[in-house]
């Protein structure tokens, strides 16, 4: 079943197009890898989706409610939620307390403050630390962790391994095995060609706010997914 | 001992300078607006106050600030609604200084057009003038609760907001405004809310000046004043340090008043001046 579908998305940055006529979709559980150069438009397309950002045309379908221009507090409640790039934790708040912002969705679910940290164990030891005392990689932890605890059906990462060292990123793209084991699909928006391409079901490539590429992961070559990367 | 008196009178004048000043400093570490118009709003529920003494003559005046307060919180929050919000979303900071002070102009005149400009104030009868002796010191029963206010309701503020769902909502908004709307939270709606306690909070103040000292439609800018040095002086984004700053000036003033007593608020002022020179960062520099 589609869990997501996008047509025809039109977004700007002032003047400035940043997404052309995209069209999207997500199936329930499913892992999808939306895959772009600095400046192809992913952060824009996420912040759109949640409501961040308004668009200018387009429908966004969100299990088979019409969401397009909704407030991003009114699709919170409704099952997608998001991992934003550069993690953007409550800086006065605890790891404890930025986890626990998830439960104000009120969304029902298996994922507990225990859940996560069974997810993520060196959290439990720096539940009382704030986020700036926190490596990078504790960090996008409790980012990732806090959108759990929101119980999302459809979970969007904006550039998860920005910045981090390859170990730590191992660790955070194995831990997406639990995520989806639970059902949660996945959107992976990544710089990084080869982890994403090797974690997605299905694959993006964006150009300059448009799609250049939409295929399963196994119809299409590493080759032809750095092609359309670099729009060659 | 004369001195030490006057020490300690100060230090409890700070505790009612402190309250003059915690509602600014809540907005600000908040939603980054001054509210310019925090001093009229002070002035505006000591005349709730006097009024409402006027109505209920039998009731005590301490316990009307009751429903002074209350009344402070609800207009609080139809201000930030259906004014402020429109303005503390632009990145530019100069939007929301001009409408507060254009809003505290015409609380101004309000007054003036409502309650005339004759002085006024809170009339306590003996309470105002009672004391007791400690150790050979004179403090006053009013100054003292004051303080003691002041330090239960700042433990309050900082228990609500330490522990309580709500006061962890506003800290997240204080922080991302945008991210906490992932999370279905409504930034304007917690800004009416703040706004709300805000102004609460200047109109436990405002009665309890107005009942050490009178007041008119004017004495609002003086007010703010006090407010935004307490605030400063203390450190922004530090309640504690509000109070901090608060008992600072009170006793710099009480000082100064002894060396020169036409003095008014000029040694407050000037510790002030000194401060922003030598720790522009306040006394208490962390954020709470």
């Amino acid at each position: 079943m589609t869990l997501l579908e996008v047509s025809g998305l039109n977004a700007f940055y002032g003047d400035l197009q940043a997404i052309q006529g995209l069209d999207f979709s997500v199936a329930e559980k499913e892992s999808v890898a939306l895959l772009g150069a600095n400046g192809a438009g992913k952060s824009t397309f996420l912040r759109s989706l949640v409501g961040l950002i308004e668009t200018k045309s387009g429908t966004i379908r969100f299990a088979d409610r019409d969401i397009s221009n909704v407030e991003a507090e009114n699709i919170a409640g409704l099952g997608l939620g998001m991992v934003p790039e550069g993690r953007m934790l409550f800086d006065t708040l605890t790891v404890e307390e930025n986890l626990l912002m998830g439960t104000l969705t009120r969304r029902a679910g298996s994922w507990t403050l225990r859940r996560v940290f069974d997810l993520f164990p060196m959290l439990e030891e720096r539940r009382a630390a704030r986020p700036a005392q926190l490596s990078g990689g504790q960090q996008q932890m409790v980012a990732i962790g806090r959108a759990l605890m929101a119980n999302p059906r459809l979970l969007l990462c904006d550039e998860i391994s920005l910045g981090l060292a390859p170990v730590v990123v191992d660790q955070i793209y194995r831990s997406f095995a639990d995520i989806r084991a639970e059902g949660t699909a996945l959107v992976l928006v990544e710089q990084d060609v080869k982890r994403a391409y090797a974690a997605a079901d299905r694959v993006y490539c964006l150009l300059k706010g448009r799609v250049s590429l939409s295929a399963a992961a196994k119809d299409v070559s590493l080759a032809q997914l750095t092609q359309a990367y670099f729009g060659m | 001992m004369a001195w030490v008196e006057t020490l300690i009178n100060g230090a409890l004048l700070g505790g009612l300078y402190s309250l003059l000043g915690i509602g600014l400093a809540l907005v600000f570490g908040v939603m980054r607006v001054v509210n310019i118009a925090h001093g009229e709003f002070m002035v505006l529920s000591a005349f709730l106050a006097v009024f409402l003494v006027g109505m209920f003559p039998s009731v005590h005046p301490l316990l009307l600030l009751i429903p002074v307060v209350v009344t402070s919180f609800v207009v609080g929050w139809l201000y930030q609604m259906l004014i402020v919000n429109r303005v503390a979303r632009q990145p530019d900071p100069l939007a929301p200084l001009l409408l507060t002070f254009g809003i505290s102009i015409i609380l101004r005149n309000l007054m003036v057009e409502l309650f005339g400009a004759d002085v006024r104030s809170v009339q306590l009868g003996e309470l105002s003038r009672a004391s007791l002796e400690v150790f050979g010191l004179n403090i006053g029963i009013m100054p003292l609760s004051t303080l003691l206010l002041a330090v239960v309701l700042f433990l309050s503020l900082q228990w609500i907001l330490k522990r309580t769902t709500f006061g962890r909502i506003v800290r997240a908004t204080a922080d991302r405004r945008d991210i906490i709307r992932l999370f279905g939270v409504k930034p304007d709606r917690v800004y009416n809310y703040v706004m709300g306690l805000s102004l609460a909070l200047g109109a436990v103040g405002g009665v309890l000046l107005a009942v050490r000292s009178s007041f008119t439609p004017f004495s609002g800018g003086e007010r703010l004043l006090i407010a935004f040095e307490v605030v400063v002086l203390g450190g922004i984004g530090s309640f504690w340090g509000a109070l901090v700053g608060g008992i600072a000036l009170g006793m710099a003033q009480l000082a100064g008043l002894k060396f020169d007593p036409n003095a008014g608020l000029l040694y407050a002022h000037l510790l002030f001046f000194i401060m922003l020179l030598i720790r522009p960062a306040g006394i208490v520099s962390n954020r709470t």
